[in-house]
Parts: C-alpha cells; sequence; structure tokens
C-alpha cells in the first residue's frame, strides 16, 4: 500500500535541477588532472612525426643527461618484459574465410611507427617541463618509408602495404545479404539512384583531454605493488580488466581503476590506449606515481578518429517508389592497426541500421576494414549508425528527386508500419515498438513542412537561399551489454547511496537515477547519492551506446523496490503489523488508517552496519530502438556559400522519458555535433607525406555557438520499449545520427533550388563555404 | 625566476615562478584552483577563461609575470559565499552544463560580457562566446543561461538602486 507521494516534484518525468552541477559551476570538480599527488613524476610521450618509418634505433643518452629525467621507457623494452599487445584483426575474417589481417599493436613502436603521432617512446622526468625538454633530446632513427593516408588509395594497385600480409591493404571484411537477388532487384527496377558519399574523418574531441594519474601502493617487493589509475575513462571495468589481462598480465587484483569527473567521452574514452598501458607499466617498474597529462595535440594525433566511410550505395525502386534493394559497397579507414572495435563498427554494427525505418526486404552490403597509416579509428559518437543513416537517408533524398514523388511521401510509402512489429530487418534486427509513419505525420506538423514556401521567399527576400532537409531513421543502442549490477545502501545518516559500474561523462545519468530513486523511496532528490567510478565497488560495462539509463536504470529501479520491500519488512515486524497493513510515503511507513510510524532511515539505523543493503543484478531483454524525424532549414549565402541553420526541429521516440530536461539536453548537444559533421568537421592527412593537416583548432574547424538557429525539440512517449522494465530507450546518439543527415540534405536542397542539383548530390562533407560556392558556380 | 604579486579572488598572493610559467599554471598548480581548465594548446577552446582586470583572458596564452600587479577572478570567486553568483544560478537552471568542463570558462566569459553589457542580444551573446568551445550542450542552453543571467543581474541592479 502506499499513500500519495511527498516528493513526486523529483521523480522521473519532471524537470529537475541537475545533482551534478553545484559543484562543476563552483569550479570543485574533479577531472583527472584536477587530483595531483605530491610524490609524483611526470611523463610525456614521443610521438612518431613519420606516417611510416622503420625504427633502426633510439638512443636516450643525451636525454637522460638532462636534469631531473628519471626514466626513458621504449616499446622493445615492455616487449621484453613480456607485455601484450592490443587484439587486432587476426580475430576477424576477410574474403574466402581467410583470417583478418594487421600489424601487431604495441603499445610504444617497436619495428616501425605506421602513423603520425604513433608513441615511439615515453619520458618520466621530475617535472613536466623537464620531461619535455628530454624528449626533445631523444634520438631517433627513422628510416621513413612510402606511406598511404586514404582508403581508396590504399586498396589500389601498387599502393605502400601497412603489414605485408594484408593483400590490397584489407584487414578485414564483411558482407551481408543476398547479392543474387539483389542484382535481380536492381535489373528489374524502374529506378535507380546512385551515389558515392564519404562520411569523412572525424575527431570525437571531448573537451577534456585524456590523462592519468598512476598512484603505486608499495608491497614488500614489486610483484606485490598494487597500482591505482585515475583516468578519464567511460569504461573503469574494462580498463582495468583489459590492462591487466591482454597487456601487463598481473592479476586484477593488483590493480584499481578509479575515474571522477569525466569531461566528455563520445566513445572515444572507452577500451583502453597504448597510453594506459605504457603509464601502467612505467609506474610498476619505476616504483612511482606517475602522472601523465594529454596535450591537444595528443588527442588529435594519438585519440581513436571516428567515422571514415568510403561508400559507393544504391536503391532500387519499383515504379510507385517502393524500395526494393539497398546495395553499397564500402571502405572503411580503420587506421594503421586494424583494432577490433573500430573495424566491427563499420563491418557489423552499422550495418545493423543500414535499412533503417524502412521495410527494404534486399541488401547486399560489403564492407571491407581497410589499412592506411593513420590514426586507428574507434568508436565515436553513434559509431556506425550514423553512417549508415546518412548513406540511407541521401539515398532516400536522391530518389525522391528522380522519381518526382515528394521526399514526405517516398518516405510514408516506405515505412515500417507499426501492424509490422516487432519487424526483423534484412540484417536479422529485431525493433520492438516504434510507431513510425505517426513520426513522420507529426514532425512534418512540427516542422510546418507545409509553410516551407512562404520562408522560402522571406529568404530569398533577403538574398539567401533556402533549403530543407527531411530524416526519418532509427538507431540501435545498448553497446550489446545488457546486464547491469546495481547496489542500494539506504543508511542510517539519513541518505540512499547507490552504485552502478556505468560511468557519467556529461550526460547527467547521476540525475535521472536519483530521479528513478526517488520514484521509489519518496525522498527529496538531495538524499540520494550515485556513486561510480571505482573498480573496487563493483564491475560492470561502464557507459557507452546510450545504454546507461535503460540498463542500468531498470536494474536500479527493481533494486530500489527490493529495497522498500526489506525496510516494509523490517517495518512490520518493528511495529508488529503485517507488511500489508503499512502505507509508504516520505520516507516513512504507516500504520494505515493510524499516527503509528517508523522511518525508513531509522529501519536501517537498527540493522547490522547500519544500512539496508540490497545488491541486484538483472538483464535487459536487448536493444532500444529510439527513432525519429527532423527537419533541418537552412539558409545559403551565394556570394560567399556560407551556410546557416536556421532551424533544427526534431521529433523524437525515446521510448518513457525519465528526465526531459537531460534528454532534451543529449539531443541538442547531439544535434551541433551532428551539424558539425555536415558542415565543418574534418581530420584531414595529406596525401603525400601522410602529415596530419588538422592537428590543432586551427585547422579542425569545430562548431561554435554560432552555429546554433531555432532548435525545437520534442519527444513522443506514445511507443514506449518493449524490453526493459522503464520502457526507455536510449536518448545519448540519436541527435547526432539524424542531424547530419537532415543538415546535409538541407543544403544539398538549397543548392538543387538554385539550379545547382548534379553538382549538389556529388558534394561530399563538410559542405564548407569554399565547396557550397562552388557547386554554386560550377567552379 | 620571478617574484609574481597578485590578487586573486580577492586575496593577495606572492608566488616565486619561472618565467615561463603560464597564469593557468600558476592558477592550477601554484594556488590549487582547478576550476580553471586546460582543453587545448593553441588558445581557440577557451576553458581557461578568467578574468583579468575585469576583462576576460585566456589564462593559457599570459604568463603568469603579466599578471603581477593584476586582480584576477576565476570560477572560484564568483559565488557570494554559500550563495551562487547569477551566472552560476543561471548555468544551472537552464540546463547549460553537461560534463562542466568548458564551464567555468564560459560563465568568466559571461561575466566580462554582462560587466560591459548587461542586456546583451543573442547575436552579442553568441559573439562574447565565439572563442569559447562547448562539445557537450550544443550551446542552444548556455545562450539561454546567459539570458537568465543578464536579466537576474539586471533586476539587481535595479533592485539596488531602488
Amino acid at each position: 500500500m502506499s499513500a500519495v507521494p511527498k516528493f513526486g516534484r523529483f521523480g522521473s518525468g519532471r524537470e529537475v535541477k541537475r545533482i551534478e552541477d553545484a559543484a562543476l559551476v563552483r569550479g570543485q570538480g574533479r577531472f583527472v588532472d584536477d587530483v595531483s599527488d605530491a610524490q609524483q613524476l611526470h611523463l610525456v610521450f614521443l610521438r612518431s612525426p613519420w606516417a611510416h618509418a622503420r625504427i633502426r634505433a633510439i638512443d636516450p643518452k643525451d636525454a637522460l643527461a638532462l636534469p631531473g629525467v628519471v626514466a626513458i621507457v621504449t616499446g622493445k623494452e615492455m616487449v621484453d618484459a613480456g607485455l601484450g599487445t592490443f587484439p587486432g584483426a587476426s580475430n576477424l575474417k576477410r574474403a574466402g574465410d581467410q583470417p583478418g589481417a594487421a600489424p601487431p599493436y604495441y603499445p610504444l613502436a617497436v619495428d616501425a611507427a605506421r602513423f603520425v603521432g604513433q608513441g615511439v617512446a615515453a619520458i618520466v622526468a621530475q617535472t613536466r617541463a623537464q620531461a619535455m625538454a628530454a624528449r626533445d633530446a631523444i634520438v631517433v632513427d627513422y628510416e621513413d618509408l612510402p606511406a598511404v593516408v586514404d582508403s581508396r588509395a590504399a586498396v589500389a594497385a601498387g599502393a605502400p602495404l601497412v603489414w605485408p600480409a594484408a593483400t590490397n591493404n584489407i584487414a578485414a571484411e564483411m558482407r551481408h545479404g543476398d547479392a543474387a537477388r539483389v542484382d535481380a532487384a536492381f535489373k528489374s527496377a524502374a529506378h535507380v539512384v546512385a551515389l558515392e558519399l564519404m562520411n569523412q574523418r572525424l575527431a570525437p574531441v571531448p573537451m577534456e583531454p585524456r590523462g592519468i594519474l598512476a598512484t603505486i601502493e608499495l608491497g614488500a617487493e614489486p610483484a606485490q605493488d598494487k597500482l591505482t589509475l585515475r583516468m578519464s575513462s567511460q569504461m573503469p571495468s574494462g580498463a582495468r580488466e583489459s590492462l591487466a589481462d591482454g597487456i601487463l598480465k598481473i592479476p586484477r587484483e593488483r590493480l584499481r581503476v578509479v575515474v571522477g569527473d569525466v569531461g566528455g567521452g563520445f566513445g572515444m574514452k572507452t577500451g583502453i590506449y597504448p597510453e594506459d598501458a605504457v603509464v601502467a607499466y612505467a609506474a610498476l617498474k619505476l616504483r612511482r606515481t606517475l602522472k601523465w597529462t594529454a596535450e591537444r595535440s595528443d588527442e588529435f594525433l594519438g585519440a581513436v578518429h571516428g567515422r571514415d566511410l568510403f561508400s559507393r550505395a544504391s536503391l532500387a525502386l519499383d515504379k510507385d517508389g517502393k524500395v526494393l534493394a539497398l546495395r553499397t559497397h564500402s571502405l572503411a579507414n580503420v587506421g594503421a592497426y586494424g583494432g577490433v572495435v573500430g573495424a566491427m563498427i563499420q563491418m557489423l554494427i552499422g550495418p545493423w541500421v543500414s535499412t533503417s525505418v524502412y521495410d527494404i526486404p534486399l541488401i547486399d552490403e560489403h564492407i571491407q576494414a581497410v589499412l592506411t597509416h593513420t590514426t586507428p579509428t574507434g568508436p565515436y559518437r553513434g559509431a556506425g549508425r550514423p553512417e549508415n543513416i546518412y548513406i540511407i537517408e541521401r539515398l532516400m533524398d536522391a530518389a525522391a528527386r528522380k522519381t518526382g514523388i515528394d521526399a514526405a511521401e517516398l518516405r510514408r510509402r516506405n515505412l515500417v508500419r507499426p501492424a509490422q512489429m516487432p519487424y526483423k530487418n534484412a540484417m536479422g534486427q529485431v525493433y520492438d515498438s516504434g510507431n513510425f509513419p505517426l513520426m513522420l505525420e507529426q514532425g512534418l506538423k512540427l516542422a510546418d513542412y507545409a509553410g516551407f514556401d512562404k520562408r522560402l521567399a522571406e529568404s530569398k527576400a533577403r538574398g539567401k537561399l533556402r533549403g530543407r532537409g527531411l530524416v526519418t531513421f532509427l538507431e540501435w543502442t545498448s553497446g550489446n551489454a545488457f546486464e547491469e549490477r546495481v547496489t542500494v545502501d539506504v543508511s542510517a545518516d539519513g541518505f540512499i547511496e547507490i552504485y552502478t559500474a556505468t560511468q557519467a561523462m556529461g550526460q547527467g545519468i547521476a540525475t535521472s537515477y536519483a530521479q528513478l530513486a526517488v520514484d521509489v523511496f519518496d525522498v527529496p532528490i538531495e538524499r540520494v547519492r550515485i556513486i561510480q567510478g571505482d573498480t573496487n565497488r563493483g564491475r560492470g560495462f561502464g557507459s557507452a551506446g546510450s545504454r546507461s539509463l535503460f540498463t542500468a536504470g531498470s536494474t536500479l529501479q527493481l533494486a530500489s523496490r527490493q529495497a522498500i520491500d526489506k525496510a516494509r519488512e523490517l517495518a512490520a515486524e518493528e511495529l508488529e503489523v503485517s507488511g500489508a497493513d503499512l502505507e509508504y510515503s516520505g520516507a516513512e511507513f504507516r500504520i494505515a488508517g493510524t499516527d503509528r510510524t517508523i522511518g525508513l532511515f531509522e529501519l536501517a539505523a537498527k540493522q547490522d552496519a547500519r544500512v539496508i543493503h540490497v545488491d541486484t543484478t538483472s538483464s535487459v531483454a536487448g536493444p532500444s530502438w529510439p527513432n525519429g524525424c527532423h527537419v533541418c532549414e537552412v539558409e545559403v549565402d551565394p556570394a560567399t556559400g556560407a551556410t546557416q541553420v536556421v532551424s533544427y526541429m526534431s521529433l523524437n521516440d525515446v521510448g518513457r522519458v525519465v528526465s526531459p530536461t537531460i534528454v532534451r539536453g543529449q539531443l541538442d548537444g547531439g544535434a551541433v555535433q551532428g551539424i558539425g559533421q555536415a558542415l565543418c568537421e574534418q581530420i584531414v592527412y595529406d596525401s603525400a607525406s601522410g602529415q596530419l593537416l588538422t592537428g590543432t583548432f586551427m585547422d579542425y574547424a569545430m562548431p561554435r555557438a554560432s552555429i546554433i538557429g531555432t532548435f525545437t525539440t520534442r519527444t513522443d512517449e506514445s511507443s514506449p520499449c518493449k524490453t526493459n522494465p522503464l520502457g526507455a530507450k536510449g536518448v545519448g546518439e540519436l541527435g547526432t545520427i539524424g542531424a547530419t543527415p537532415a543538415t546535409a540534405i538541407a543544403v544539398v536542397d538549397a543548392l538543387a533550388r538554385a539550379g545547382a542539383e548534379e553538382r549538389a548530390l556529388k558534394m561530399q562533407m563538410p559542405f564548407t563555404p569554399e565547396k557550397v560556392w562552388r557547386a554554386l558556380n560550377g567552379k | 625566476m620571478t617574484t609574481v604579486r597578485l590578487t586573486v579572488n580577492g586575496a593577495a598572493v606572492s608566488r616565486d615562478v619561472e618565467n615561463r610559467t603560464l597564469l593557468v599554471e600558476l592558477l592550477r598548480n601554484h594556488l590549487a584552483l582547478t576550476g580553471t581548465h586546460v582543453g587545448c594548446d593553441t588558445s581557440q577552446c577557451g576553458c581557461c577563461t578568467v578574468l583579468v582586470d575585469g576583462a576576460p583572458a585566456k589564462s593559457c596564452t599570459m604568463l603568469a609575470v603579466q599578471a603581477d600587479g593584476a586582480t584576477v577572478t576565476t570560477v572560484e570567486g564568483l559565488a557570494r559565499g554559500e550563495t551562487m553568483h547569477p551566472i552560476q544560478q543561471a548555468f544551472v537552471d537552464c540546463h547549460g552544463l553537461q560534463c562542466g568542463f568548458c564551464t567555468p570558462g564560459m560563465m568568466m566569459a559571461t561575466a566580462g560580457l554582462l560587466a560591459k553589457n548587461m542586456r546583451p542580444s543573442d547575436a552579442e551573446i553568441v559573439h562574447a562566446l565565439a572563442g569559447n568551445i562547448c562539445r557537450c550542450t550544443g550551446y542552444v542552453n548556455i545562450v539561454a543561461a546567459v539570458r537568465q543571467a543578464a536579466g537576474a543581474m539586471a533586476a539587481e541592479t535595479k533592485g539596488g538602486n531602488a
């Protein structure tokens, strides 16, 4: 029995102020570089200036003689010490059932450096400045070799090989679907559209660079030393286990990972990096506490890049615009080492959503993971799904233009219908819920799609071109990790402490979890403490793939209810009644119809250790499939080619909304990252030298406040998720996935209306002013 | 080495520093004021923004010795004791921060703007924040926070004059 909640205004579905914010706005965040140890030494990395070079010798003599220098670590030393390598493409496959092929990825280069920025040595000194000075004094004898940085160039005959066993620089590949039936469909099709599309390489750029504080706890002997790594990581348990098991080859008990505040992750701070292994190794070897803080250039050079998928894509349609088949052949530039995660994102995860919200029965998708002398690619907000939604939406837009069928109508004719749910797509993925036709209709209304011509004329009167991009799409979330463990401690001091191994990085999950806890415990939100970021407290997958709320949130709800049930039994005992006679509200049990009460925290005080403790693990039944209808309108200045996003309307199905403010923040923040890809961001390597040309914010164009227009961001909760008890769908990446095609298509539309459709359809992102101007002017 | 004397958040400080020490290094490493952050190495990102003699300055692009004799305000100096500064309150109220890394710099740039222009237009807000990059929020709520802060501070001033 429950009485009326007292603190419902803090519960789920309500707008609340974030519990994270008070410390952050006071400058009291604990980001990784904010924490220091008086005994710390400083570590910096020497990075290869060559895209491809044999390392003949490394001479640290002069460097070691400089003041304050303690040690110089090389790759060979780490191999000799028995350290492992990072898992690579040999676990994957190439055509003809061949195993994948890629060079071994050592934490520091041993025989060769294979991308500009690859770590070649680490320098440890008393101060960071001394380490940097010593870095300049290390003499490395490089034999520079030919390099290739572009995926198309890499697979061409005669290209420099990154790894001899990887013929044509193919590290791995996958092909999905039915090529023969797709060929037949294309032959019989009334309409075929074909596009070459580049999802260009991007840098994730969380504003906080990576860093590590490695604290040594000395044992009786080195083999008993314990190491704590304070990291800026989305996956503390994964980092600990991968480092201990695979690289350092030490028992896990000797390694702890702690995470404080993380200044953005976006996928870039998942997994482990070479730098993590080197810092840990050096700390253990020297038996000293070490600090490494990445500079921004370390991040552009050495942190994973995202995207970099070149596709030849085509769509076959019947005379009514019904899509018969989708065919793609893509080259995924995975960088120099063919890491499993980067390759699988493009070869498998992205294709899971390639048919998106459309009922497309036939696919033939061939994705080849290509090695080049560039930084390894990895997860970046969306990880495979933005690439594939970009492809299908550009194709649908091209199909609308070719067939003369209105863009909205073409989509309407192809959407999966509610009656088809649960729907199994051509990749075998099952969508549990979603009303895509409803989202389209409501989205069009919200965007005043019908009123565009008026706005077009108004822009024209001001000398501007105007275009719009409509996208309907879905995405896959969960990171393929469905289980979570949550501990709940109701303590005598009046707080409810909840632990989960998911990881905050700005996405507001602590507040969202607290709101779910308030739903059950009915306490003011300040009474809830969310603890994360300590592998001593428990292990778990961490935060990626927009999974945290619907996995950990589901377990948290269950664990909280179990805690109340436990407390109810204790209360019943104390008050000598049956549990059914008790009402609960506002942290208090009351015998119904009387004024006899006992408080929740009072009960806790009477228990062992003065807590009511619950430890629960549960799994959700599957991924969630958030989806949306987004409409972007842009103005283009024909004199300069500059594009301004004027309005961005999004209607989003994220299932049940737990925290409306946070959900909108994720959608808008995500959208601006997507707009950034469409209009200005790109990692560029010089093809002649392999040098990274966009290695700082001077050359890598980040969206700034001036990029935004009017955002109208709404959610539709009419299709709750059926595979988790919350009914929630992961929101973190959805905004990014929709915004890139919506913005790109809007620019194409603006140019098409100005008579430059053919050239516009050939433009590749980012649609910089120069490219737009050239397309408009045929130059 | 030089002895630098300046006022930080209202308190007189004096430190001996190597001449090449950046102002942000003085703040973070010598004064343990870690609220000011380093997000890049080329002065673009604005995470290091503080007020120097009332005007926003990128503390990664100033030497500590250049701040000798100056009055510096960092994010730690915004609050009035337990009470948040209207700018801080506005960022909280408007969900103007997500990870919080760029936020101190954003707020100090805002403080600099509002000290000169108490009723900025959206265009003026966006212009004043041109030197600050945020990767999380998409700026929408940051601009809303600046609007709210401007209103709150204008009301305070009015109230003070009443």
